[in-house]
């Protein structure tokens, strides 16, 4: 069965009595895809059910469960210090977030103040995180749409952040070095010289990405006016971040909840006007010349000398009295927050991992999806940025 | 800012002394029947726009569970959780999709996770993450992740650990342990 | 569409000819100076105290037999699953000793899983040497406590005014805050004579449960105020937190129980058990720590135990040993009647040989215990020494309250805790007597191997009393029957190369310590004169000492020996006799009476 899709809608489905599109499937006008749980477009194992009619998409839906590793649970079950080592890995491209919020949601409820060099290393670490993030973000996004070298150019400039992490923390991936009480080390001699060296090579390749992509006539014929997310969407959709930066909505919590030392650091929150999928990676773009600008800003402002560790008491029985809070702060995603509950015991009663994902790659995604075409998919579910860990944490 | 909004709410609300967590965060007990009415006032009157997160705590001891909605006022900066005990006895909530639907999601999670329906949020009972799960949800407390592991799961073989001082007790002084003498 | 757009992605093609930047073989890539890679473990750091195995959440450490068990050392040592390990090096963190590091090796690739299962220090690896790996920053221990709280104390010039008790105790705060150091781990009880339930009496503190805490203090020490106060604390050496700042003040802690539930609760709390009475009489002879343990645990078996004591009060050394302000008699009194209230029957005045006799206490009895102090000083046999006196002797007539001569200049012979002990003592008196002290300290050790703890050493000092180390006593001179002073020569070495206690002198180094008074305290031993020459011709002996059996049984069937007697100048050794002699008591009286 042929037809145009475009001009001839009497094939598309059409709203039932609950104004819901009515899709049966036996009528054999349309097809059930899948996109994912292994697919270059789907930045980490999760799955979205395709419905299309022709090579539109008519409805989508998510699937998460591919990593489930039950975190929250595990954490109840682990001793306050026990936990640390866990939250990291809730995120792998960023995992720093999830040790700063742990940190810092344990250090309030607990009563812990910590040093302020220790403060100026989180925030160091916090941006060499979202660094890396944006690395693998433009990597994602151009592999989705078929241009493999930036991912490459980008995965090697992370490489060269990595490094920078390996010799800091002393791990690549899972740093596990933001403890409850501070930072588990001062920066290694010569380490702003090698990092300037690692920031000068990313600005290399980022022009290169320049011309590559957001110069590329493909690119923008594939990106400009795909993918736009109504700003009326974003407050009953929880948008954050980018996301909604990209709708021009000027809220960034590093500026308008500061945490750490943001308000000691001269920065702009980077917005666009267009909500589209090209300018969620433009406001990107610049986002990471910002955190370019902000290590550089850190290295230089950072006290040289000082404690990075505050007292804390003996971790082995550590009790803390029964309370709860929410520590949350900007993410290369969007807001990125941890609801501690704890019940006086030594072991916390309920951790909540509030990941941006949630949010957009759930019911904003498949809000987005009915009426772009199979083609288009990748790079949407791409440009809203997720990370599926954060979803089934 | 809280305090004065807080002062507002009761004179409409039946809400718990609150928890001022700190200047831009506040907890407070309210009541479930007036859930609705109060998430509507904070969104459409006072600015509370953004839900940030809804989930559940499981006071299993007290046989309730805690709902937290967290709301955001953007502009203002202020963070407020609406506490809302049910009990845990075939709990049941409000469904709140209509009021933002990305609370379907948070929904599907806790129905799958804690047990806790909403009747009426779309997809309520679809699988969420667990897939073929039989199991009682597994985020409620009485859920033993340990036993389940143990159960689902073959520990590996040869693996014998020692307590120093037991071990030092076998070694040293087996018998010599004091006890009142019988 | 611009033609710029169509041609710009092709200046890709400029990086074509650039070397690749990827590592052709990853394997021997060395990582950073911190990277946390494969664990290194120093085996003589390592104590095996398994707080690395307590941390873990992964559950990836087991600790496993490596060397025999002794003081401080389990002996075990962690074997770590990489099967399990993450990496996150909290076991560094945590270890007590800073024993356990990490090297940055991690390529290592083997086809058998199991090879990935080692105990490192013991399975040697070839990244054992390696420098660069993950350490604690500065080498410190920042996730459990290093240092006790300061002991409260009277300031020198208040405690020199009196006999009152030197020490505070911990306040609430200050005691939670060294409870929460404990790290559980429970090496220490090993070394303890009595084997305490340290780490769970501790947990007590910490959780501000004292009865608890106080119930169970006495499941193993009937002395636990005392043992507070002036036990020898061998556990603090045996303690994991000492290799890196202070021991765990367990000493301070037990007191902090015993001081923290009213006197009067003690009786409600330390009930005897409803048990039968067996119809049993045991005789013990000796009223210190040892006997008093005995008759406590006896009794609480329901036995009719009747405790002779020569002196006038009951307590033996604790009380005319241990001078006042380290031991006050309140304390003392308080827990000996929690003893009495078990039923013991204490009589004083009744000294073995005078007022009554073995054979008596044999005839009336079915199980006499032997609990004898060391209330003999030794001489050191120099001339003039029958001028001097004996600090053990001056101790039990200052408790007494007899009155002693305090001249302005006393000289004292020791090293040891007694020397101190009687040092400090007549310092108060002179204080008291001549509003000076005037009392110097001549010790045959150097200050190196000193026998004195250095608390009592600095204490002494801060008194006003001066100590010589590495003197030798060569003459209590005494000119026209007075003492007038002790002359001293410089010792060089105290034993030959066997071993043996064979001093040497550097006669060239001569003082005169100017004195009215010189005592001896250089070692005390027990007056067994009270065996009776039959009795001692029939009892087996051991290099001048009653031979007993493990369970402090002698050769004689009805008679079992505890204490100072047996085990040396110590309380809490004298407590796990008094156990193990009323545990051996039992059984045979228990048999007796199945058999009858």
């Amino acid at each position: 069965m042929m037809f145009n899709l475009k001009t001839d809608r009497s094939q598309y489905p059409q709203p039932g009595p609950d104004g819901k599109l009515e899709i049966d499937l036996e009528t054999g006008k349309y097809l059930k895809l899948w996109q994912g749980p292994n697919h270059p477009g789907i930045t980490g194992n999760m799955s979205v059910e395709l419905t299309v009619c022709g090579d539109e998409v008519v409805a989508g839906k998510t699937h998460v469960g591919y990593l489930h590793r039950g975190f929250e649970k595990l954490m109840e079950r682990r001793s306050f210090i026990q936990v640390f080592p866990i939250v990291c890995r809730v995120c792998v491209p960023e995992p720093d977030f999830n040790e700063y919020c742990y940190a810092a949601a344990v250090e309030e409820l607990a009563g812990i103040k910590v040093p302020e060099l220790a403060n100026w290393m989180r925030t160091l670490i916090l941006e060499m995180g979202r660094f890396n993030s944006y690395m693998m973000f433009l990597g994602g996004i151009s592999g989705a749409l078929g241009l493999g070298v930036v991912g490459q150019w980008m995965t090697y400039v992370r490489d060269l952040m990595l490094d920078r992490f390996e010799e800091l923390t002393g791990a690549r991936i899972y740093h596990m070095f933001i403890l409850p009480g501070g930072v588990r080390g001062h920066l290694p001699d010569g380490f702003a010289g090698r990092m300037e060296e690692v920031l000068r090579t990313a600005e290399k390749y980022l022009a290169d990405v320049e011309k590559v992509m957001f110069r590329n006539a493909v690119y923008k014929r594939r990106t400009k006016g795909i993918g736009v997310i109504d700003p009326k969407l974003f407050e009953p959709y929880g948008v954050t971040g980018p996301n909604a930066r990209a709708g021009g909505v000027a809220k960034d919590l590093r500026k308008d909840a500061p945490y750490l030392v943001y308000n000691e650091l001269d920065f702009e929150v980077q917005t666009g006007k267009d909500s589209d999928i090209h300018t969620r990676v433009d406001v990107r773009y610049r986002d990471i010349h910002q955190s370019i600008a902000l290590i550089r800003q850190i290295l230089q402002k950072m006290p040289k000398d000082g404690p990075v560790m505050a007292k804390i008491p003996n971790v082995l029985h550590w009790q803390i009295p029964r309370g709860e809070t929410y520590i949350k702060g900007e993410s290369s995603r969007g807001e990125y927050g941890y609801y501690l509950v704890t019940d006086g015991s030594g072991y916390p009663r309920r951790i909540n991992v509030r990941g941006p994902s949630y949010t957009h790659a759930m019911a904003l995604l498949e809000h987005l999806i009915p009426g772009t075409n199979i083609s288009d998919v990748a790079q949407l579910m791409v440009s809203l940025h997720t990370y599926p860990p954060e979803i089934e944490r | 800012m809280m305090k004065d909004l807080i002062a507002k709410l009761k004179k409409h609300y039946k809400l718990t002394e609150p928890d001022y967590r700190r200047a831009d965060l506040t907890f407070v007990t309210a009541q479930k029947d007036e859930l609705r009415s109060l998430l509507i006032a904070l969104r459409d009157i006072e600015g509370f726009t953004h839900l940030v997160l809804l989930t559940a705590v499981d006071w299993l001891e007290e046989g309730l569970f805690q709902l937290t909605y967290m709301l955001n006022n953007r502009a203002a900066n202020r963070t407020l959780a609406l506490r809302v005990m049910i009990p845990r006895a075939n709990a049941v909530g409000d469904t709140i999709h209509d009021l933002w639907p990305t609370a379907e999601t948070y929904q599907r999670e806790l129905r799958e996770m804690f047990g806790i329906d909403f009747p009426g949020s779309p997809r309520v009972n679809d699988e969420f993450i667990l897939e073929g799960w039989t199991d009682m949800p597994p985020y409620r407390r009485d859920f033993d992740s340990l036993a389940y592991s143990l159960q689902t799961y073959r520990e590996r073989p040869g693996r014998v650990t020692h307590d120093p001082r037991e071990h030092m007790k076998k070694a040293l002084y087996p018998d010599q342990k004091p006890e009142a003498a019988k | 569409m611009s033609l710029r757009d169509v041609l710009s992605p092709y200046t890709a093609w400029k990086h074509l000819f650039e070397a690749p930047v990827t590592i052709k073989d990853p394997i021997g890539r060395e990582a950073a100076e911190r990277y946390r890679g494969f664990h290194q473990n120093d085996l003589s750091k390592c104590i095996g105290c398994g707080s690395c195995e307590d941390i873990c959440q992964n559950a990836a450490i087991d600790m496993v037999p490596v060397s025999d068990p002794k003081t401080g050392d389990s002996g075990l040592r962690p074997m770590i699953d990489y099967g399990r390990c993450c990496w996150c090096a909290l076991c560094v963190d945590v270890c007590m000793t800073g024993s356990l590091t990490m090297s940055n090796e991690y390529t290592w690739v083997d086809s058998d899983p199991d090879a990935f299962r080692f105990t490192p220090g013991v399975d040697l690896k070839s990244w054992d040497a390696e420098e660069k790996g993950y350490k604690r920053e500065n080498n410190e221990r920042r996730l459990t406590g290093t240092h006790r709280p300061e002991m409260g104390m009277l300031e020198p010039e208040a405690r020199i005014a009196s006999f009152g008790e030197i020490v505070h105790g911990y306040t609430r705060a200050e005691a939670v805050i060294e409870a929460d150091r404990c790290v559980e781990c429970g090496l220490c009880v090993a070394t303890c004579p009595a084997h305490m339930d340290i780490p769970d009496y501790i947990r007590k503190v910490r959780e501000g449960d004292y009865e608890g805490g106080l119930k169970l203090l006495y499941e193993t020490n009937p002395f636990s105020q005392t043992c507070g106060r002036v036990c020898t604390h061998a556990c603090e050496t045996a303690c994991a937190a000492v290799h890196e700042g202070d021991a765990i003040a367990i000493r301070w802690l037990k007191r902090d129980i015993t001081d923290n539930v009213p006197r009067e609760r003690y009786f409600d709390l330390i009930s005897k058990p409803d048990v039968p009475e067996t119809g049993k009489k045991v005789a013990i002879v000796g009223a210190g720590p040892g006997g008093l343990t005995t008759a406590f645990d006896l009794a609480r078996a329901g036995n009719e135990v009747v405790v002779f004591e020569a002196l006038p009060k009951p307590g033996g050394m604790m009380r005319y040993g241990i001078p006042e302000y380290r031991l006050p008699y309140d304390v003392l009194d308080h827990e000996i009647s929690v003893i009495e209230k078990m039923g013991v029957d204490i009589r004083c005045n009744q000294r073995i040989g005078t007022d009554i006799t073995l054979d008596q206490l044999k005839k009336d009895h079915d199980a006499v215990v032997l609990s004898l102090g060391l209330n003999q000083g030794r001489s050191t046999r120099v001339p003039g020494s029958e001028e001097a006196e004996s600090a053990i002797d001056l101790l039990r007539r200052i408790t007494a309250g007899d009155k002693v001569p305090v001249p302005k200049q006393v000289a004292i012979i020791g090293g040891g805790n007694v020397a101190m002990d009687i040092a400090r003592s007549m310092a108060r008196l002179q204080r008291q007597k001549h509003g000076e002290v005037g009392v110097t300290v001549t010790a045959l050790e150097d200050f190196d191997h000193f026998l004195a703890d250095d608390e009592e050493v600095e204490e002494a000092r801060e008194e006003g009393c001066v100590i010589y180390d590495a003197r030798g006593p060569q003459e209590i001179v005494v000119k026209s029957g007075k003492v007038a002073g002790l002359r001293t020569w410089k010792c060089k070495a105290i034993f030959d190369a066997e071993g043996r206690f064979a001093p040497k002198y550097d006669a060239s180094d001569e003082m005169v310590h100017p004195a009215q008074m010189v005592v001896e305290a250089i070692g005390q031993s027990a007056d067994i004169s009270l065996l009776g020459a039959e009795l001692t011709e029939k009892l087996e002996w051991n290099r001048g000492r009653i031979r007993i059996d493990q369970n402090g049984r002698t050769s004689e069937p009805w008679l079992w020996a505890a204490g100072d007697l047996v085990s040396g100048p110590d309380v809490i050794h004298a407590v796990a006799d008094g156990h193990r002699v009323a545990k051996s008591v039992s059984a045979m009286l228990q048999a007796t009476r199945e058999t009858h």
